[in-house]
């Protein structure tokens, strides 16, 4: 043949080349571009986009600058967000968890945002996150971690709402029968669900995985010592006892949690926020009423497991119209609208912005005020993961949060029939070899 | 322009975008990942950090990744001699004139069409320990106390599993086998017959060798495919319970998506790579399906 392999080779290779070439080019504009703000939010829900499209299409107005929205949702988000970094396109801003968002200013990726809260009103202590001596995080709702139980199902056995750990176990069993009815629901698999079952009990029973280490000035595992390994021992005992009363729940996920409950095939359940309750609402509202909030039952502490949500801004991407964006956000008359779009769910990051009429003034917010008097009740009793183990920002806890280790736990134990003390000890040694890797 | 120069800018331009497409697609991701697997790079990082072969250490240190290959084996193992054997069974049976032949012949051939997602929600509603029918069957007729929870259980998951992949993926090998069938000569039979050689006979003397080569091929294909099986355990099983479903795709998602680990994650992939790239070569080696190819003409 007249072609020569080198000479095929090298045209192939010329128009590779000119295939590959736009893409690099787009890759370089893309940060520069000044009239645009690339926004990925967790929050997908339809009433929530409709308020974005009207902020957005009024900030345009104002400002000249296009807002494109991205919504993968809450199981995608950190995967997408970390896919746009990797490929050198960083969005301008990221709505989602503060405790997923740490992940970024670890590795210096978020702007110092001490600006816009002082332009837009603060936050309370609980809600911030610092880093490197700045707010890398501009909180606008926060959600707790506790249970909702069938008010009607525990009335007819004349038990009231469970406080300590053993009413929540007797009332459990007292609930159960199987398979029709189950007493709670304690997934034990490696989600996310159990994972912040464990974590939250293991904050009720006063349990670290980290103590704060003065000298080094760094955490340490004490997860397997003294103390905190006899209390994390007896609290996968015990939710090993209430696991008895919960479906296998081996596979179980956030919408397990929530669907199991709704179809009446279970008497108590947990959240993160009220979801559970709109999703009764939604799609059995003849339970909804008797749909109550309760504590998930405290041992030694009533700390409140808390995931904090906000705006977080890219530092090398468009920060100044970022920034600009966020601050007409949080200063647009329809914000109030955005939290009503999962009323009591999304909850203000603003106390004051709680108890106000503007907030209050919705048809299901009006209807379960109880639920509302519920979250102002415990409102201080919040503590975000990364500051549960000390003062100080702990930069360890992805480690284990990331990778569901307290869901690994829980499975270890109700399912794989580990005793707590092997688990307690494996987990702590699985943190240890982590941390080694990533020093 | 000269008929040599235009041979070349003909053949340029027909095999150029072709051959552009599978680097850009295909050739450039492979030489990237291993590239990738050479440096540190974690997920909210741009930045890489050459470690040369760290990453193959600590991995190949790892039981995780031992237990992931041999999860993997199973499945693929599994997998495929189900999909062989309900193939070859759903083949003998379509392989004969019946009314509803073609209707019949559809409906084999339905769950190979069916996307991932639908067959794992199926799969779930059917064996769901709550609401699914099997269970509900179960119970019913007494067999089991309680609801089994196939996909969560750690004696159940994987042949769970199996199972599905089996079923679904079952079709692509009676489509085949069907083919091959349908092209033996019926002579053959004619004279086995004469012979004196009963159904079981003919089966084993004439069916399987002329089978023999359509069957090493569905197996290679579907052994490589189910190797890299990814969708239809994630989508019912996310690796668990405790691992017991994770398999070497699962495992190398779970570093870059969840350890948030890239390095890693590329370092995995390539000894996944490297172990399909051996075992293509054992099996070019032991069969020669080039020579089984011209043999089964």
């Amino acid at each position: 043949m007249a072609l020569d392999r080198r000479s095929f080779v090298k045209g192939a290779a010329v128009a590779g080349a000119a295939a590959m070439a736009p893409q690099v080019l787009v890759r370089t504009a893309r940060g520069q571009d000044k009239g645009k703000v690339v926004f990925v939010s967790e929050e997908s829900n339809p009433k929530a986009i409709a308020v974005y499209d009207k902020i957005n299409a009024d900030f345009k107005k104002e400002t000249g600058i296009e807002v494109v929205m991205e919504y993968p949702g809450f199981a995608n988000i950190a995967k997408r967000v970390a896919t746009l970094i990797a490929a050198g396109t960083p969005p301008e801003i990221v709505w989602y968890g503060a405790g997923q968002a740490m992940n970024l200013a670890l590795e210096n990726q978020l702007a110092d945002v001490g600006d816009v809260l002082k332009a837009t009103g603060g936050a309370a202590e609980n809600q911030r996150l610092i880093y490197k001596g700045a707010d890398r995080s501009i909180p606008t709702s926060q959600q707790f971690t506790y249970g909702w139980y069938r008010k009607d199902l525990f009335q007819a056995k004349g038990l009231d709402a469970p406080t300590s750990w053993e009413d929540y176990a007797k009332a459990a069993k007292a609930l159960n029968n199987p398979p029709a009815m189950y007493g709670c629901i304690v997934p034990s698999a490696e989600t996310g669900a159990s994972t912040l079952l464990l974590e939250t009990m293991f904050m009720k029973n006063n349990v670290h995985w980290f103590g704060w280490n003065a000298t080094k000035k760094d955490y340490d595992v004490v997860l397997d010592q003294g103390e905190q390994k006899k209390r994390a021992i007896e609290t996968l005992d015990y939710l090993n006892e209430l696991h008895k009363y919960s479906p296998e729940a081996s596979t179980y996920n956030w919408g397990e949690l929530m669907s199991t409950y709704f179809t009446e095939k279970a008497a108590s359940s947990w959240y993160v926020g009220s979801r559970l309750l709109d999703q009764t609402i939604a799609n059995n509202p003849k339970i909804a009423d008797a749909t109550v909030p309760f504590e998930l039952p405290r041992k030694l502490t009533d700390a409140y497991y808390l995931s904090v949500q906000g705006f977080h801004i890219l530092e090398k991407s468009n920060v100044d119209g970022a920034k600009k964006y966020v601050t007409f956000f949080l200063k647009h008359p329809e914000l109030i609208s955005w939290y009503h779009a999962v009323p009591l769910h999304i909850i203000p990051a603003s106390r004051q912005m709680l108890n106000s009429t503007k907030y209050q003034d919705h048809p299901v917010i009006q209807k379960r005020m109880d639920v509302l008097k519920f979250l102002d009740s415990i409102w201080t009793k919040g503590v975000p993961l990364y500051y549960w183990d000390g003062k100080e920002l702990n930069p360890y806890i992805g480690l284990f949060h990331n990778e569901n280790l307290a869901g690994w736990m829980l499975a270890a134990r109700n399912i794989k029939g580990m005793k707590s003390e092997q688990v307690v000890d494996e987990a702590a040694a699985q943190v240890r070899k982590k941390m080694r890797r990533v020093s | 322009m000269n008929p040599r120069a235009e041979r070349r800018v003909w053949v340029l331009g027909t095999t150029g975008p072709a051959l552009v497409f599978l680097v850009v697609v295909a050739y450039l991701p492979i030489a990237y990942a291993v590239a990738l697997s050479f440096f540190k790079k974690t997920a909210f990082n741009p930045a890489m950090k050459w470690t040369g072969l760290d990453n193959y250490r600590f991995i190949l240190e790892e039981p995780e990744l031992w237990n992931a290959f041999g999860r993997s084996v199973v499945f693929t193992v599994g997998s495929v001699g189900l999909q062989l054997a309900l193939g070859l069974v759903a083949a003998l049976l379509l392989n004969r004139a019946f009314r509803g032949l073609n209707l019949v012949r559809s409906l084999f051939v339905l769950p190979y069409l069916l996307p991932s997602v639908v067959v794992a929600l199926v799969f779930q509603w059917l064996l769901s320990p709550e609401y699914g029918v099997i269970n509900q069957v179960l119970i019913q007729t007494g067999l089991v106390a309680r609801p089994i929870n196939f996909f969560g259980g750690l004696g159940t998951a994987m042949w769970a599993v199996i199972g599905m992949a089996g079923w679904q993926y079952g079709s692509f090998a009676t489509l085949l086998i069907l083919a091959r069938l349908q092209a033996i000569n019926p002579k053959l039979y004619e004279a086995a017959a004469v012979s004196g050689a009963g159904p079981l006979r003919a089966f084993w003397d004439v069916t399987l060798p002329a089978l023999r080569t359509t069957l090493l091929v569905i197996a290679l294909l579907r052994g490589i495919w189910m190797f890299n099986k990814f969708d239809s355990i994630w989508l019912v099983t996310h690796g668990g319970p405790l691992k017991h479903t994770e398999t070497l795709p699962l495992y190398a998602y779970r570093l870059a998506f969840e350890e948030f680990d890239f390095g890693l994650a590329a370092a995995a992939c390539s000894v996944m790579f490297v172990v399909l790239l051996g075992g293509a070569v054992i099996y070019f080696k032991l069969f020669d399906p080039t020579r089984e190819i011209e043999v089964g003409r």
